[in-house]
């Protein structure tokens, strides 16, 4: 068992060194391509902060089982302190223009405090409010992110202090870690390695003593404290642990949009960026399923990037057009056909693996027939 | 499974159906004339424009202002021979009201190669793009994004409304100048608009030596119940309150709240009233809309030739008055033609310059003016009233300002 394990992480990790190399000769070859600067890198660093959102909510809601609508809150607490760190550092003259080791390295400061921040306020929240399950849960959870919101408004230096001000000079392009589009090409790498890490630290913590205890704990309760797990403990610490990822990806949010506004963390905010919207991406990959949340975020990311500025939109005959002129509408049919035909979501509890993929499917396949045999058989017996 | 297809059938209609009722709205309104430009035969090629407006969302009338507005001005030049005898395309782009989704839009007009864009509606997500637009060296000409940060000398980001600076600043000598020595403000800390009306409007305050009694602030502009904001203005006493705010609250909550939490004063706000009429809820006490005042970039009313024109020519097309978003976004079009004209070339650089000339005049809808170095109109504001007539709201011109009082 151990050895496959071992297996498994060089394949992976080969796999993901092919990818990366791949991507730099592309970026290479395209990288002074407008398709390329302008849709792709905006796109993969849009994915790269959903993803790790909505894998982050998943340790939450897939595996412990406790209904969190905060998670926007979480990132909220990011992306400012990524923001007001660095423009402290940019004050402090520690850089001067966005390039250089010494810009890399408060850049790569700011994600993790920004995560570290995010880790405490989890914390904080958790201990008064993972005593209480279910609904009640959701609806403090869903109070922390507009509490968090109405903080930061009236914080005199976060608010609307120089975060989201045009071009004026105050601004987080200027002189924090807004990035443009040529920034946002040149530090791509900067996303994708902060995203796999996430990741990556994700299922090691899914794969732990740690991951089986919370497992058990949404299965059953009871019996996983008869059992001697300390469920408030674990609880807790799942909490913090989830909200220090949402705080890496505000960060993320911070460096990919420049501009920071608390609407955007708002619950009713009516682009793909709020807490419910996340919660969706989680059921509509399959709760427990990490991998799922990654798929997910990259497909409803697509969907709404497509239904609004693809190209093949505009082209569609009038009825048809007339539909995709509301997006919401296209996110209702798409979540109402999963839903209706996968309840568990696109991957259930399954996860992905590289090193299982073919295994797993010739299993499928396997049970599968001996499904059909058995009804074959069950037909022939009436 | 039959059962779960029929459903999903079912519910496929509804959105369907839904689409196809609303259809008829903005989006259908939009298509043709877009379609029409692109059919006829360009004679010396063709010029596109961008727009970025929010097609949908909590300020989809504004959204639709801009597309119908665009439109008519587009169709005017196109059937005059256009510009430099170019036909004119347009292709919009949808921002949702989210600052994300309106870098996205930007990111997607400047990918298909479009140098000259008109966008985005509000404050917040304009300066969302502002930087990337200098940075793409992309023309960027706002209808009616008024905080003060859009616009800095020597940058791509224009407009054609005037800034918020000017425009809280009417607001507080309005209130001067109709006595009141006292006032309060309700406004949103969240929101760029918002919160540099509220700024703007302070500092003026101050200036006119009009006190501030009371402030109170929401956490975002669509936030549904101002009871207690209002109840503690009723507390601080004060009989006129500054409430800048869109025209999506306005209707529906801050006027029938305020007078329910016992307010009797002026309430006063800005531009983003314009539409408040068609959102008022029906059968509601209108009467409590008498003694709000706002300021506005024109009044459909005016008399003179330019703005009849405008407003007939879109009462024709469109079947409703034009609101000053329209106005602007007509404008705007003119402004990048006149632009274009004195460039002599569509290119993004050359026609900024153009717009950086500080001498050049500008006749529009929204009064003849010249742009500042930062690329600020300078021009009046009309101050407006709402009176309640039976089941209906209409305005009333109170005041056109030129320019602000002395102190």
């Amino acid at each position: 068992m151990k050895k496959r394990t071992g297996k498994g992480y060089i394949i992976n990790t080969a796999v993901i060194a092919v990818i990366i190399v791949a991507f730099a000769f592309i970026k290479s070859a395209f990288g002074g391509n407008e398709q390329f600067r302008l849709i792709i890198v905006p796109s993969l660093w849009q994915c790269c902060y959903l993803i790790i959102l909505a894998a982050s909510l998943n340790l939450i809601l897939g595996f412990l089982g406790q209904l969190s609508l905060g998670h926007c809150g979480f990132m909220a607490i990011g992306a400012y302190a990524a923001a007001l760190i660095s423009l402290a550092f940019q004050r402090a003259g520690v850089f001067t223009e966005k390039a250089g080791p010494a810009f890399v390295l408060v850049l790569i400061g700011c994600i993790l405090a920004a995560g570290i921040l995010a880790a405490l306020v989890g914390l904080l929240v958790g201990i008064p409010a993972l005593r209480l399950k279910g609904d009640y849960l959701a609806i403090i959870t869903l109070g922390f992110g507009m509490i968090i919101v109405n903080i930061i408004n009236n914080i005199p230096f976060a608010g609307q202090e120089g975060l989201s001000l045009g071009s004026a000079s105050a601004s987080l392009y200027k002189n924090g870690l807004g990035f443009g589009t040529a920034s946002k090409v040149t530090y791509l790498w900067v996303a994708l390695i902060v995203t796999l890490i996430c990741l990556t630290m994700m299922f090691m913590f899914i794969r732990s003593k740690y991951g089986r205890a919370i497992k058990a704990i949404r299965d059953d309760e009871i019996a996983a404290s008869a059992s001697g797990i300390n469920t408030s403990y674990y609880k807790i610490f799942t909490f913090t642990f989830s909200a220090f990822f949402a705080g890496i990806a505000g960060a993320l949010y911070a460096c990919a949009n420049a501009t920071l506004s608390t609407s955007s963390f708002a619950f009713t905010n009516g682009g793909i960026l709020n807490s419910t919207f996340i919660v969706v991406m989680v059921v509509l990959g399959g709760m427990g399923s990490l991998t799922g949340s990654v798929v997910s975020a990259i497909v409803m990311f697509f969907v709404n990037y497509q239904i609004k500025n693809g190209l093949w939109v505009k082209s569609l005959p009038g009825f048809l057009g007339g539909i995709f002129a509301y997006p919401m509408l296209v996110y209702a049919i798409i979540l109402i056909a999963v839903i209706m035909f996968r309840p568990r979501g696109i991957f259930g509890t399954y996860e992905f693996s590289l090193l299982n993929f073919v295994r797993d499917i010739k299993e499928h396949r396997a049970k599968k027939a001996l499904q059909k045999a058995g009804n074959k058989e069950a037909k022939s017996n009436d | 499974m039959k059962k779960k297809l029929a459903c999903l059938l079912l519910a496929a209609c509804m959105c369907l159906s839904l689409a196809a009722c609303g259809g008829s709205g903005s989006a259908a309104s939009a298509t043709p004339a877009a379609s029409d430009a692109a059919e006829t035969p360009a004679a010396g090629g063709e010029i596109t424009i961008g727009t970025i407006s929010p097609n949908t969302g909590s300020l989809a009338a504004y959204g639709s202002a801009v597309t119908t507005a665009v439109d008519l001005a587009v169709e005017e030049i196109n059937a005059a021979g256009g510009i430099n005898g170019s036909q004119v395309k347009i292709v919009n782009a949808d921002d949702q009201f989210d600052p994300t989704e309106c870098l996205n839009a930007f990111n997607s007009l400047v990918s298909q190669g479009i140098g000259l864009i008109i966008g985005s509606v509000t404050s917040g997500c304009t300066s969302a793009i502002t930087d990337a637009a200098n940075e793409e060296q992309v023309c960027l000409l706002t209808p009616s994004a008024t905080a003060d940060s859009i616009t800095t000398v020597d940058d791509y980001v224009f407009r054609a409304c005037y800034a918020d600076s000017f425009q809280g600043a009417i607001a507080a000598a309005y209130a001067k100048q109709s006595g009141y020595t006292e006032v309060g403000v309700v406004y949103c800390a969240a929101d760029t608009y918002s919160k540099g009306l509220y700024d703007s409007f302070n500092t003026a305050c101050e200036k006119y030596g009009v006190t501030v009694k009371a402030v109170e602030s929401t956490a975002s502009l669509d936030v549904q119940d101002y009871t207690n904001q209002f109840a503690s203005m009723v507390k601080a006493g004060v009989e006129f309150v500054y409430a800048p705010y869109y025209y999506d609250v306005i209707g529906p909550y801050i006027v029938t709240q305020a007078r329910a939490a016992g307010y009797k004063g002026i309430i006063m706000g800005a531009d983003g009233y314009d539409s408040t009429p068609d959102y008022v809820v029906d059968g509601a006490d209108l009467s409590v809309f008498n003694d709000v005042y706002w300021t506005n970039h024109y009044d459909p009313a005016d008399t003179s030739d330019k703005v009849q024109s405008f407003v007939k020519a879109y009462e024709a097309k469109f079947g409703a008055t034009p609101n000053a978003i329209s106005a602007l976004a007509y404008d705007a079009v003119y402004m990048y033609k006149q632009a274009i004209e004195k460039a002599a070339s569509t290119d993004a650089t050359a026609v900024r310059d153009a717009l950086a000339d500080t001498s050049a005049v500008y006749t529009g809808v929204t009064g003849t003016f010249s742009l500042d170095a930062s690329g600020t109109p300078t021009k009046g504001a009309s101050i407006i009233s709402f009176t309640s007539e039976g089941t209906t709201v209409t305005t009333k011109l109170v005041d056109v300002v030129k320019e602000l009082p002395q102190a």
